[in-house]
């Protein structure tokens, strides 16, 4: 069982430790003459304007959050899909009364504009 | 065994898919046009509740389980949902000339009002601690959501935010103690699980005593019982009066119906700890509900202590396990009047975007409003337990089981806080009638639909009070037949 | 000493020192982020215990949607952004003291329990089993849970759109 993962164990220092060797070996092998260019924030290779820190229109937080409810709601859908074979009937009506809830939902959200990106 | 429909049973669900069916239903039509008036969204809600009190009235008490043993369709979990039904359609016709008042009238509230009265009803009846949570939460955000319902509105929104963190920290008590009794039994069934303690016994399990333990706190909080009362007096006062409304009954009658539930089916074995522990509670909710109660000058705020108070008489019945259940539920069938009736004033006497009814607002108007100024008399006296209500009635079984229980130094607190209680309750009385208003309040017109919510309630007290002798013997019937 | 168990204390340690770092450090937005070490230490706990859909689940929930959700949240918010806020307030010791009691009722409860092993292991992380639950036992809880799910939506609509206006 655990050796299974023990390769994403594996690819997870792997993940840390190339960064980490990339800056390293650059901080040893390479020469250091800073000028004000260099040492500029790089954003993109255009000078960057502002702070770093940029507020969020809400918009993006009603985004994430109709994600998280349908990320959830396949989360419970996956079992049910899982044993599909198992089950009968009215596991699929059950399942759908489930998904026709949520879709309500969705309606109410696109008719009042909550969908609609201004 | 596969699901099918016989074994899941769906027609003893009918209630909670009434309710949540026609939350659905508000929903769908006000996606899909939403335009105009929004009364209908009330009426809608108004039949569905209608639906779901009929069945619960009509299909009786038997102890039997459907959707396959997570449902109990047995008296104690139908009475609570009769109690539980009843405040929502009184907590629907108190809201609806209040929220065209101060313009925030939308199809939504109505639907939330039944989302959580749907998962007020699964907690009520629920045999599975899963289920009891999931309708746990269902009524809890609702409950949030409802209390910043009027947006733009700073105390709304920070009532919401505080009952938003700490109903969430509450929560993870109850859900933490939920999964020590599943450690310490092996089922989240409730029936099961008071099988399996009783047959290991409960000295050693210290999962047990743990569970036992969160879950108090996790009910505590949401009960508002001292010392887990802080957010109860700024959720009250800053949600929308409609909502404070419904809150201080319907969350109220949804935790004591799973409180009591846990208490007679899991962990009666458990009883030393468990009513040593809640008559400590019982104790301090009063004593401290009442105290800062007698400190008040707004009334909404007087009955969100109130409220806390009212909290530990009822504590006081549940201290006493099975024998207190049929007081306990009596109790809560009046204080739903009782309370919604009284907040139901308060929502009609405030000024128009303030939630806030000062004392002084009051001098005078027991003439100049005759018919409410008796009304709120008769809730006010009731609360404090004044013979010929449904308040004294109700204390008396309250404490009677009390006694009857062994607990006979708790009655007596109990009654002490009582008299203590009756100064600010009268007080508000004596305001009303005896002083002359300094600056006379611009009254609203009250509309038709708060007008009948305050006869019901009214009627209710007075009928509770004079002929409890039905409602009583139900209460014990209704008990009786209790899935164990 | 297994291996088993040092990834555990490995992990353990991991998420217990995400969880510190969410609740000292004095930034919020690197709070989020200790709180997504922990959410994902955790999710590597569940691996352990051979319970892989709830590790997947998560990773899926937690820490892909979240705390997604979360560092959302703090953006939006431009006063808290990028500011040291305080970590505590006079009331401190007492919730020292709420806390320590609740670990030491926990730790008792949880060091002296006799636990049971499972003498039953569920086929590929019991998602087979865990449908059959949902659909047949557990049926009311899967339809409340949509109900919920509904609420938590039309709530959040309903409080971020007067944001929006």
């Amino acid at each position: 069982m655990l050796n299974h993962y023990a390769f994403v164990g594996l690819f997870g220092v792997v993940a840390i430790l190339f960064p980490v060797a990339a800056l390293v070996v650059g901080a040893l092998a390479g020469p250091r003459r800073p000028t004000p260019a260099k040492r500029a924030r790089y954003e993109c290779g255009l000078v960057s304007q502002g702070e770093s820190w940029v507020q969020l229109r809400v918009q993006y937080y009603i985004y994430a959050l109709l994600f998280l409810v349908f990320d959830v709601e396949t989360v419970f859908l996956y079992p049910w899909a899982a044993a599909y074979g198992q089950l009968g009937l009215f596991a699929l009506v059950e399942a759908v009364i489930f998904l026709g809830i949520l879709v309500v939902g969705l309606a109410y959200a696109w008719t009042h504009g909550d969908l609609q990106w201004r | 065994m596969l699901p099918t429909l016989s074994v899941l049973n769906l027609n003893g669900a009918v209630p909670q898919i009434a309710v949540a069916g026609a939350g659905m239903l508000i929903m769908l039509i006000d996606a899909l046009f939403h335009r105009g008036s929004r009364r209908w969204a009330a009426y809608l809600a108004l039949l569905g509740l209608a639906v779901a009190l009929a069945r619960v009235v009509e299909s009786g008490a038997s102890a039997e389980t459907i959707l396959d043993g997570a449902l109990a369709r047995d008296g104690l979990g139908m009475a609570f949902a009769l109690v539980l039904i009843v405040a929502a359609a009184l907590s629907v016709l108190v809201a609806m000339d209040y929220l065209r008042r101060e313009e925030h009238e939308r199809a939504e509230y109505y639907a939330l009002i039944l989302f959580a009265t749907a998962g007020g009803l699964a907690m009520a009846m629920a045999n599975d601690l899963v289920a009891v949570f999931i309708g746990l939460e269902t009524l809890s955000i609702s409950l949030y959501v409802l209390s910043a319902f009027f947006t733009g509105d700073a105390a709304s929104r920070e009532a919401a935010l505080k009952y938003l963190l700490l109903g969430a920290f509450a929560s993870a008590f109850f859900l933490y103690g939920i999964a020590l009794l599943y450690g310490a039994s092996g089922t989240t069934r409730l029936v099961e699980m008071g099988t399996a303690i009783r047959l290991a016994g409960t000295q050693a399990d210290p999962l047990l005593w743990g569970g036992v333990a969160l879950i108090i706190v996790g009910v505590g909080f949401k009960l508002a019982l001292v010392p887990f009362h802080s957010w109860a007096p700024d959720v009250y006062q800053g949600a929308p009066t409609s909502v404070t409304a419904f809150m201080s009954v319907a969350s109220k009658v949804a935790a004591f119906a799973a409180l009591v539930r846990l208490l007679v089916v899991v962990l009666a074995p458990a009883a030393p700890l468990t009513s040593a522990l809640l008559a400590l509670l019982a104790v301090l909710t009063m004593t401290v509900g009442n105290i800062l109660a007698l400190a008040q000058d707004e009334v909404k705020r007087l009955l969100a202590y109130s409220s806390i108070a009212q909290a530990g008489y009822i504590l006081v019945a549940a201290v006493a396990g099975e024998v207190g259940a049929a007081a306990v539920l009596f109790y809560l069938l009046g204080y739903a009047f009782t309370n919604l009736g009284a907040f139901a004033v308060v929502l009609a006497w405030s000024r128009r975007g303030e939630g806030r009814l000062p004392f002084s607002d009051l001098a005078g108007l027991g003439f100049r409003r005759p018919w409410t100024a008796a009304a709120l008399s008769l809730f006010l006296l009731s609360l404090t337990g004044m013979p010929l209500t449904v308040g004294f009635v109700g204390k008396l079984y309250l404490f009677g089981a009390a006694v009857q229980a062994g607990w006979t130094w708790l009655a007596i607190v109990a009654v002490l806080n009582s008299v203590v209680s009756a100064f600010y309750y009268l007080r508000l009385v004596v305001i009303m009638y005896m002083r002359e208003a300094e600056m006379p309040l611009a009254l609203q017109r009250a509309g038709l639909a708060l007008g009948v919510a305050l006869a019901v309630c009214a009627a209710g007290v007075i009928l509770l009070g004079l002929v409890p002798g039905v409602a009583l013997d139900w209460a014990r019937q209704a008990v009786a037949v209790v899935l164990s | 000493m297994s291996l088993t168990q040092a990834v555990f204390i490995l992990l353990g340690g991991m998420a217990v020192l995400g969880a510190l770092g969410m609740v000292t450090l004095r930034n919020l937005f690197h709070s989020a982020l200790a709180m997504i070490l922990a959410l994902f230490s955790i999710a590597g706990i569940y691996v352990l215990l051979e319970a892989e859909f709830l590790a997947v689940v998560q990773v899926l929930v937690y820490v892909g949607a979240i705390a997604m959700l979360i560092l959302f949240g703090i953006m939006l918010t431009r006063d808290i952004v990028g500011r040291a806020s305080a970590v505590r307030n006079r009331q401190w010791p007492l919730a020292l003291a709420v806390s320590a009691g609740l670990l030491a009722v926990l730790a008792v409860a949880l060091v002296r329990a006799a636990w049971p092993l499972a003498t039953y292991a569920p086929a590929q992380g019991g998602v087979a089993d865990l449908g059959l639950a949902l659909m047949g036992p557990y049926a009311l809880p899967f339809e409340v849970a949509s109900v919920l799910l509904l609420v938590a939506m039309v709530g959040a609509l309903i409080i971020a759109r007067e944001a929006r206006e």
